[in-house]
This record gives structure tokens, sequence and C-alpha cells, in this order.
């Protein structure tokens, strides 16, 4: 099922990589891109037609502007009832030839990272430690040994898991040393949760145009409206990226009663008894039966 | 089969939550108690968040305990008045647990006093309940007449003010002491996710002096009312009760309980207690080791707070 829909999505890409489809490409909805003008041009304002006014429409415009179009498998993680973590493709096409680094980042949220210490005998959390703008999710995925890549790229737009915890904000005052051992404990609870994974990704590369790597995401899984940015290489620098929004949310009926609990608690509470008064009493009755 | 779980926010295999309803159940059957006490720490080793676990179970409690009270109300082994008594009590003190727990979860300690109260209550419990059984199973041993110990003694609870009279208990006694006794029994319960049967059922019957009749009777109906509040008040302030959860619980519980009462039918009431007793003293010591062993990370995280 999978492997089909891949290889639909791969021709489905191939067939799109012409400038005339180009507009369909771009209907998904994309995020502001960052200062300096990093984000290509997007191949829905016009493509090869705008993007050059002296070259005549019917002429191709090859190599002169990169184009980068990125697909998911998935719109949305969906958390259902039978969810387990989630495998999304992403896929897509690229020219001119370079390599490929994907970024996905969660929605960003104060943590607070408890530590425990031995108090006569007993291991207590004793210490607490709270960080601003910790992204719930990162994973980095890339074509190449993500070293290399980074080494020549001067931008300091791709960041690896260590650099962007630098920028995490620390709450309140403490000593430095003592930060650095609570910023190391917040990344080793949030890789064993499978939220920051250690291992880097592989994109998969074709034929110099199109690539595909697969996206982990763990059962247990914060909410919010993920960004999954896709940068195109070229001799250590980004010459194209695409950035594509990708919620992740509770459907069906865990979202149901998810909003529930969050936003009518008595109501709820009052339902989880009657829920209970009638499942025990009914149950008594009949097993009494047996 | 994995089931997402939609509050405590992870998959879990239905299986392993029916069998640990079902062995909470055959629990409860066996001994006429709700078995909460072991199913709350053993939801919390498979991985549910305490705060979760507890408030789950004590939604679970609530229809373990309506299920037993059908049969004892209907046999009238309940004891009404001094029900409400105790009640009134288990009102106020599963009111105050509910405020412990939401302030112990704030400052991040929910986990380690759980844990702490856990091994100090089931320790206790064990312990007395080993030395009871292997004490009657010596005497029967030597002398398979020997009298049992005097029902009905006079203690404090005589003299203490406010003192009312209990027609089925055939008690006259201060309504202090079932008001005390009602608010210890609230407060464990609002902060452990238990009913308390196990602290109550004792309690009622060396301390109050009830017959033995109208015991089980009587703390089913307090334990019944005080869960549900307790459940409320979770949901209410906490948001922690995950119904998915505990409709597992409870179906696994509705089919453990008639077992174990059959169970129990079969053994003599001194093995039953031995092997109950034992069987607290490991969950006891598991608890502990959890607390004294050096942990695989010294880290974890506490509240996740969403910026704007």
């Amino acid at each position: 099922m999978r492997a089909w829909s891949t290889i639909v999505a791969l021709l489905v890409g191939l067939l799109l990589a012409g400038p005339l489809a180009a507009p369909t490409a771009a209907q998904g909805p994309r995020i502001e891109p960052p200062a300096g003008g990093i984000f290509g041009p997007l191949p829905g304002t016009g493509g090869a037609q705008s993007s050059d006014p002296s070259v005549p429409p019917s002429v191709p415009s090859q190599f002169e502007t990169p184009d980068l179009i990125v697909d998911l498998s998935r719109p949305r993680v969906s958390i259902t009832s039978a969810f387990q973590g989630e495998s999304i493709l992403l896929f897509g096409m690229f020219d001119p030839p370079g390599e490929i680094v994907v970024v996905v980042v969660g929605p960003p949220a104060r943590e607070t990272v408890l530590r425990k210490q031995r108090v006569l005998g007993l291991w207590l959390n004793t210490g607490r430690q709270a960080f601003d703008d910790v992204p719930a999710y990162y994973s980095i995925a890339a074509s190449q040994p993500l070293q290399r890549l980074l080494a020549r790229s001067a931008g300091g737009e791709i960041l690896s898991l260590e650099d962007r915890m630098q920028s995490v904000r620390s709450v309140g005052q403490r000593e430095h040393e003592d930060l650095i051992r609570f910023r190391l404990g917040l990344v080793e609870v949030k890789r064993r949760e499978g939220l920051f994974p250690a291992a880097i990704g592989q994109v998969t590369i074709q034929a110099n145009r199109l690539f595909r790597v697969e996206l982990p995401f763990p059962s247990r899984l914060p909410e919010g409206i993920y960004e999954v940015r896709t940068y195109l290489l070229r001799e250590g620098k980004i010459v194209a990226a695409v950035s594509r929004p990708l919620p992740v949310g509770k459907v069906g009926f865990s979202a149901q009663l998810a909003g529930w609990a969050d936003n009518e608690g008595p109501l709820y509470g009052l339902g989880a008894i009657i829920m209970a008064l009638v499942v025990g009493w009914i149950g008594g009755a009949i097993m009494r039966r047996i | 089969m994995e089931i997402y779980l939609p509050i405590a926010e992870q998959s879990m295999n239905v299986f392993v939550l029916l069998g640990l309803g079902g062995a909470a159940g055959l629990l409860a059957g066996m001994f006429g108690v709700g078995g909460g006490f072991l199913a709350t720490p053993l939801l919390i080793f498979v991985g549910i968040p305490p705060a979760v676990a507890v408030a789950s179970q004590a939604n679970q409690v609530v229809a373990n305990s309506i299920s037993s009270l059908q049969v004892h109300w209907r046999r009238g082994n309940v004891d009404l008045r001094m029900g409400l008594v105790l009640l009134l009590g288990g009102m106020i003190g599963s009111s105050a647990g509910v405020s412990l727990f939401t302030y112990l979860k704030n400052i991040g300690q929910i986990d380690f006093v759980i844990a702490v109260l856990y091994v100090v209550m089931l320790s206790t419990i064990g312990v007395l309940m080993l030395v009871e059984s292997a004490r009657t199973y010596i005497r029967r041993r030597r002398n398979p007449e020997a009298p049992r110990g005097k029902l009905h003694t006079h203690y404090l609870v005589h003299r203490l003010p406010l003192k009312l009279r209990f027609y089925k208990s055939k008690l006259y006694i201060s309504a202090l002491l079932p008001i005390g006794i009602g608010f210890v029994i609230g407060v464990l319960s609002a902060v452990l996710g238990v009913g308390g049967g196990f602290v109550l059922v004792p309690a009622m019957i060396y301390i109050l002096g009830m017959p033995t009749a109208v015991v089980i009777g009587t703390s089913n109906f307090q334990i019944l009312f005080v869960a549900a509040n307790v459940t409320f008040l979770q949901a209410a302030t906490n948001g922690t009760v995950d119904v998915v959860l505990a409709l597992l619980l409870i179906l696994g519980g509705v089919v453990g309980a008639p077992i174990g009462s059959r169970l129990a039918a079969k053994l003599p009431g001194v093995v039953l207690r031995g092997l109950m007793s034992v069987l607290i003293l490991v969950v006891a010591v598991e608890l502990l080791t959890e607390l004294l062993r050096t942990p695989s990370s010294l880290y974890s995280l506490g509240f996740r707070q969403v910026m704007p």
C-alpha cells in the first residue's frame, strides 16, 4: 500500500517537474520565508516566466532559477485511537543537482527539567530549571553526512540539534556549568522519548532530480503545527528552500475526549462518573448471573 | 492490540490494561477490598504518568464499588447512618486531597510522594496482615477450638463528645471518630487513587468496633461517593481522568471480580490473607527499590507550557 502510493507520488512529482504544472505544486500553504531571501522563487509565483523578464517565455530558464518542489505522503499527522507513532514520507524534485537537507521542527514551548538527587538514601526531585522556546520535536535528515554539508555552508541557517539547543533561553538565574547539565538532561529525556531522534535521517536521491525521506514520529507526540523545512544545497550554499506546515493533532474520538477534558472539565468528570456507574452496575449484574 | 489513551497521550496494549483491571478485580472479589492499591502502582510501572494513573483509577473505583454495593444493599448490609457520617469526613478529605495533589504536582514532587506513601502504607498493612495470619494459623494448629478475640472493647471512642447512635452497627459512639477516619480515607483516595477499603475495613472493625457483617457494605457506600468526588475534582481541576484507560480497567475488573469471589470460597481465610499480605509486600519492596536504586536518568520533564 505504502509502496504503491510512493511510486504514484514520485511519478506525479516527475510530471509536476515541468514549469507548466508548477502552479499546482504551489497550492500548499507556505510559511513566510526567513530574512535573507534564501527561500528561492516559489514555483507558483510564475516560475520560469517571471523570474527573468528578459528571457522569452518559450525558452526554459534552466539552472538560473533553482527549483525545489516538496510534498508529503500525508498532509497531517492524525492521532487516532489506534495511533502508535507514524512515519511520513517526504518526497520531491529539485533542479539543479545538489544535496538535500530536511529539518522538522515541532512547536516551541516552555519545558521544565527536573533533576533527582539522593536525599537520605532516597532519590528525590530537588532541582528544576525551565527553558523557553524548546521545540517539541527536532529531527534532521540529509543526503550526505551532515557535518560535511554544514561545514561548507556558511549561512548558519541549518542548525544541528546541539546548535538549536544553544538558543533555548533559560528562565531564572543559574550557574553556567549547571545550566549546561540541565540542558543536556533536557536533550537526553527528549531523545529517550523519540522526540529528538539521535540519528540523522537518510535522504535518498535518484537521478539527481528526485528525493525521498521517511520522517519518523513517536507515539508520544505533542500536538501543534510542525514545520518541515527542505533545503537544496549546492557547493555548501543554500540555493533554494521550501517550508511546509505539518499539523499534528488528535482526530475523531480521541480528539473529542481530549477536547472535553480540556474545555469542559466538570462535565467530562460527570460523564466519567456516569460511565463508571452504568458499566459497573450492568457488568456486575451480568457477571453474577453467569 | 494497541490503543491510544487520549489523556495519558500515549498508546498502550489493550490486553495489558484489561489484565491489570482483571487482576485488581480478582483481588477485589477475593478479599473484598478494591484492588486499587495494587492497580495504581502497576499502572505507574507500565509507564502511565502517575497523575493520570491516580485520577483514572479513582474513576475505576466508582464502577467497582457500585457493583459490590448492589449486592450488599439488597442484603441490607449497609449502615446508612454510619455511611453518611463517614462520607461527611470523606468528602472534606477528598476535596482537600485533590488540592494537595494539585499543589504537589505543580512543585514536581507528586511522583515521589505517591511512591513514599505507597511504600509506607503497603509495608505496614502487609506486615500486619502477615503477622496476624501467621499467628492465627499457628494458634489454630495448636488448638483448633481456640476462642476468637473479644469483638467489642471500650476505648477512647466512647469518651469523645458528639455521640451518635448507630442502630445497625449497634454502636453508641462519637461522630468525630468516623468523620476523622472518613477524612483520612478521603485524602488517601485523592492522592493515591485508591478506594481505601483496605484501610477503611480494618479501621471500622478495630477502631470503631463495627460488626463485620455491615462493614463491607458500609465501606462500599462511602467509597462510591468519595471516588466519584475525586473523579469529578480531578477532571475539573487537573484534567487527568482518562476515560478510555478507566473503561478498560473497569471491563477487566467486571470479569475478574466474580472469579475472585469464587476462588475465595474455595480457599481458607488464613491462607487467603497470607497470600494477600505477601503480594502487598512484594509491591511495597518493588516501589522501595525504585526509590533507592540509582535511576537510569537523573532528569525528567515536568509540565510543558505551550508558548502563545
